[in-house]
C-alpha cells in the first residue's frame, strides 16, 4: 500500500515498542520486521530516531554486543517505564480504533 | 578543563575524524551536508557529541550491511535529521527565551 | 560599545579570544563572512552575550567544516547573511530559513550523490 507515511507516523513508536516488548531486538531487525509485515517504506533510519527517542524517554534498556561482521550492535529490551508506556499505546489506539470504526459503521 | 581533558579531546575528535573519513563516499557525503546543517538549526545536543557519534555508529553498521546511504535513511534526508533532534530544544530557542525573559 | 563591553565575565572572554583564534585559520573569503555574521549577530548579542555564544560556535564550526571541504563560501550562506544571521538566533523569519535550509540539505545530497553516481 502507498503512502502510509503520514498515517503511520504516530503509530510507528507503538509498533516498536511493541516488537521490542516481544524479543530483545536490534535496530536493522526491527526494521525487517516491519518491512516484512508490509511496511515497506519503513527505512533504518525511522527506527533509528524512534530509539533514539526511546533511549532518550528512559523506556528502554540498551546493551551493547558484538556482531559477526561490522561494528557491535545496540540491543533493545523494554524496562518497566516502556512496558507501561506499550500499555498506553494499546489504550489509546483501541480508543482510536473503536471511534473509528464507530464512525465507519454510521456511515456506511 | 585540564590538559587531559583537552588531549582526550583532540584524541577524541582526530579518531571521530578518522572514522568519518572511512566512511564510502555516498555516506561522507550525506555526513557532511547533515552535520551542516545542525550547526545551523543549533540543537542542543551539539555540546556533548552524541548527536554526531550516535548517526556515524548508525552509519557504520549501514556500510556493514551494504546498504547504500539514502536506502538507509531515506530519501528526505532533512525529515531523518528533524526527527533526530524531534522535541529538543535549540540554542535558538534558549536565545530567544533569554530576550523574553528581560522584556 | 563594542561586543567585548557587552559580553561580560572572563570565561565569556576567554571563549571569545578562542572563537577570533579559530576564524584567523579560516580562508579570506571565510574570515570577511566570519565579521559579517558577527556584525549582524552583534544587535543580538547587546542583550544576551552568553546564550549567543553557542550560536556563534554553530556559525564556526559551519564555517570550519565548509572551508576544509572547500565550499564557496556563497554556497553555504547564500545572499543575504543579516537574514541568514537572524535565523540562527531564532529571530524573525527563522521558520522560513529553516524550510530552506531542509530543502538546501536534500538538493545538496541529491546534486553530489548523483554526481557520484553518473
Amino acid at each position: 500500500m502507498d503512502d502510509l507515511t503520514e498515517m503511520l507516523k504516530g503509530t510507528l513508536e507503538g509498533c516498536v515498542l511493541q516488537i521490542i516488548g516481544s524479543e530483545e531486538i536490534y535496530g536493522y531487525a526491527i526494521t525487517r520486521r516491519l518491512n516484512e509485515l508490509g511496511f515497506v517504506d519503513v527505512v533504518e533510519g525511522t527506527v533509528y530516531t524512534i530509539l533514539l527517542r526511546l533511549e532518550k524517554n528512559g523506556l528502554v534498556q540498551v546493551t551493547k554486543r558484538p556482531s559477526g561482521q561490522g561494528p557491535p550492535r545496540k540491543f533493545y529490551r523494554l524496562n518497566d517505564a516502556g512496558r507501561k508506556e506499550l500499555k498506553a499505546f494499546w489504550a489509546k489506539w483501541e480508543y482510536i480504533s473503536i471511534r473509528i470504526d464507530k464512525l465507519r459503521e454510521g456511515g456506511e | 578543563m585540564g590538559i587531559k581533558d583537552i588531549i582526550d579531546g583532540k584524541k577524541y575528535w582526530r579518531a571521530h575524524v578518522a572514522r568519518i573519513k572511512a566512511l564510502p563516499r555516498d555516506y561522507r557525503i550525506v555526513y557532511n551536508e547533515i552535520q551542516r546543517y545542525f550547526f545551523k538549526v543549533g540543537p542542543v545536543e551539539l555540546l556533548d557529541g552524541s548527536l554526531f557519534e550516535g548517526i556515524l555508529d548508525f552509519f557504520e553498521e549501514g556500510v556493514a550491511a551494504g546498504k547504500g546511504v539514502l536506502e538507509l535513511v531515506g530519501n528526505d534526508v532533512a525529515a531523518f535529521c528533524d526527527d533526530l533532534i524531534k522535541g529538543s530544544r535549540t540554542f535558538a530557542d534558549i536565545y530567544q527565551e533569554s530576550l523574553n525573559a528581560r522584556k | 560599545m563594542n561586543f567585548w563591553e557587552t559580553i561580560t565575565g572572563s570565561d565569556l572572554t576567554r571563549e571569545w579570544k578562542a572563537f577570533e583564534a579559530r576564524a584567523t585559520k579560516l580562508p579570506a573569503d571565510y574570515q570577511a563572512a566570519w565579521s559579517q555574521i558577527k556584525t549582524h549577530l552583534f544587535p543580538y548579542g547587546g542583550f544576551s552575550g552568553r546564550n549567543l555564544m553557542p550560536i556563534l560556535d554553530g556559525a564556526l564550526r559551519l564555517l570550519e567544516e565548509s572551508a576544509s571541504d572547500e565550499l564557496g563560501i556563497h554556497e553555504v550562506l547564500g545572499d543575504d547573511i543579516a537574514g541568514f544571521c537572524a535565523a540562527l538566533a531564532g529571530g524573525h523569519g527563522a521558520r522560513t530559513y529553516r524550510d530552506r535550509w531542509r530543502e538546501q540539505l536534500n538538493g545538496t545530497v541529491a546534486r553530489k550523490l548523483s554526481r557520484l553516481g553518473g
